[in-house]
């Protein structure tokens, strides 16, 4: 009924949106139906007509990208991906968004779909960061588990992998004060944090942990501890390929190995991460400030 | 005398809104009858009407505007252009702009954003050559709106003539251009502007339906749409100072200060015809656009709406 008054062309310039090159055996009058689906629920909507399943690929043949519809969700994560090689030069900000969307042809307007500080593309950076950590360690256990390769020690396993997750910020090392001082901000704190405790999570749970007891928590919370201290202390490294961060990592997790089996540990463990993060985020905020400045 | 005037006008407006009215009576033409404030016109009618509103109007506008609005106009047009954040580099075009004051606005935003990257790109620079420096400096002194350009574009010709000469005034040449068109038929091809305002003007186009296409029609793909406009206040109380303000107070100022009554009349009732926010928001979906949302300012008497071309 809505659409009796606009012209049949209206229909199929709102059914021919969102997709860069059409298929030919996409269905081509889309009834009003599926436009209304399109703008009624933009958030979290899966693409609706999609033959190829649900990760249609996004570069085809010779250059020329072959998609169906893909849904706001996915091209802004396209936008937020291609945004990430414009940080170095531009920070965590609208301004490598904007040059990021006009990589793809879109208006550098397209921006303004996400917010000024660079939130978005922050948060989108670390979940990518942590995926790849997932995939690289799920990688390696299938190796163990084929038998091609030795399972590694706790401690050692703990030190590989929080120095691959960490060597993935090495490109964005200068600005990456900014991102963390984005990341504290209040409005973004539920998302950052569930982020960090999830990799942690990860980690652990490719290092083979099956606990169920205190330990569980004690386990992440120390983990989270050395991750946080280690990655304060790759922003102030300067050495050769960051040499002196994995040092400090190595004799982290020695010490978290050894601090192992007494009841008191618990207590000060506790405490231990609880000063480690409120001294994180006081060095954070002032090398925030001090990134600003 | 102006008591009676107020009702008479409040029992207009319930008549002429009955619950769930289809859209037809308020921007599609669904016959010739149309709505000019609390009047009922032909089409053709509404837009003489309406023309010879703002051409009356024209040289007492940003005077009017000030003292409608004690001057909080000005906030609401900064907050547009704050939302809209444009980076050096944007092309816009400023619908039903008239004097101006949204391209002016960009046009200051714009230069100030590219100062900051111009420091910002010296502080980088630290050991350039003489020749370096030279060259930087050569390259950016011509460059001061880093390549934005703004067209503003309206349909009287006199709104555009006190424009022209409020940016000659002020001081504004480079990045301005003032084009003559109407909302409803843009003389623009297609996909060219990156950000299409219209703030204060899509209450006076006719098929507001057929100013959303053109929208849509014009900007590129990733472009942005914002609207700047009186919208409906849902809280009780404020509607009732609103409507108290708006029927008693701004007709008289109308008169006082521009010497026209009726046009300022026409004002308040337009607002009151106009499409509430929601309503506003399905229209610009149904243009075609994506991620539509508004944002109320001051409790609802004003909202911006904003939609882009994905």
């Amino acid at each position: 009924v809505r659409c009796q008054h606009c012209p049949p062309l209206g229909a199929l310039q709102t059914s021919a949106v969102l997709r860069r090159v059409s298929n030919e055996h996409k269905k081509e009058p889309l009834t009003s139906s599926s436009q209304q689906q399109f703008s009624s629920h933009p958030a979290g909507h899966q693409p609706e007509q999609d033959p190829q399943g649900p990760h249609p690929s996004y570069t085809g043949q010779g250059g020329q990208e072959s998609e169906d519809y893909e849904s706001e969700e996915q091209l802004q994560h396209r936008i937020l991906t291609a945004a990430l090689e414009f940080v170095p030069e531009h920070g965590w900000t609208a301004e490598a968004i904007a040059e990021g969307a006009k990589t793809l042809g879109l208006s550098v307007a397209a921006a303004g779909m996400f917010h000024s500080d660079g939130s978005e593309l922050i948060l989108h950076f670390v979940s990518e960061c942590n995926t790849k950590l997932s995939e690289l360690l799920a990688q390696e256990q299938k190796l163990v588990q084929l038998g091609e390769a030795e399972k590694k020690p706790t401690d050692e396993f703990l030190r590989d992998a929080v120095e691959a997750r960490l060597r993935m910020l090495i490109p964005y090392i200068e600005k990456w004060p900014q991102a963390l001082s984005v990341l504290l901000l209040p409005r973004n704190i539920p998302s950052s944090l569930n982020l960090l405790t999830s990799m942690i999570d990860d980690i652990w749970h490719y290092a083979g942990d099956q606990s169920t007891d205190f330990n569980w928590y004690t386990r992440r919370a120390v983990l989270t501890g050395i991750y946080n201290t280690t990655e304060l202390v790759m922003l102030q490294d300067s050495s050769p390929d960051f040499e002196d961060t994995w040092r400090f990592l190595e004799n982290r997790v020695a010490d978290a190995m050894n601090m192992s089996n007494t009841a008191s540990q618990v207590q000060s463990t506790g405490e231990a991460v609880v000063q480690g993060l409120m001294g994180a985020a006081v060095t954070v905020s002032n090398a925030g400030i001090s990134e600003q400045n | 005398m102006a008591a009676a005037r107020l009702c008479r006008c409040r029992c207009r407006a319930l008549l002429s809104r009955p619950p769930g009215a289809p859209r037809a009576l308020r921007g599609l033409a669904a016959g010739p009858e149309m709505h000019f404030g609390f009047q009922t016109v032909t089409e053709a009618e509404r837009r003489e009407k309406i023309y010879q509103v703002f051409e009356s109007v024209a040289k007492k506008y940003d005077v009017m505007n000030d003292s409608m609005t004690l001057g909080i106009h000005r906030l609401w047009k900064d907050i547009l252009i704050h939302k809209m954040n444009p980076c050096p580099g944007t092309l816009l075009l400023d619908v039903a702009g008239g004097t101006g004051d949204i391209a002016f606005r960009f046009i200051n935003y714009v230069r100030s954003v590219r100062e900051r990257q111009l420091q910002r790109k010296l502080k980088h620079h630290q050991n350039l050559s003489w020749q370096e420096i030279f060259e930087s400096y050569q390259e950016d002194k011509f460059n001061s709106l880093g390549d934005s350009q703004v067209v503003v574009c309206d349909i009287n010709r006199e709104m555009l003539k006190v424009g022209k000469q409020k940016a000659q005034h002020l001081g504004y040449s480079e990045g301005l251009s003032w084009v003559l068109g109407n909302a409803e038929e843009l003389p623009f091809d297609d996909d060219k502007f990156d950000v299409y305002t219209i703030a204060f003007g899509i209450r006076n186009v006719t098929r507001i339906d057929l100013a959303l296409q053109e929208a849509y029609r014009v900007l590129k793909p990733g472009g942005r749409f914002l609207c700047l406009e009186f919208s409906h206040v849902s809280n009780p109380l404020l509607s009732r100072l609103y409507d108290l303000y708006s029927f008693q107070v701004i007709p008289v100022l109308g008169e006082v200060i521009a010497g026209d009554w009726k046009s300022y009349q026409y004002l308040v009732e337009s607002i009151r015809r106009f499409p509430p926010q929601e309503e506003l928001k399905e229209m610009i979906e149904d243009a075609g656009f994506f991620k539509v949302n508004y944002e109320n300012l001051n409790f609802g008497i004003v909202a911006i709406h904003s939609g882009f071309k994905l």
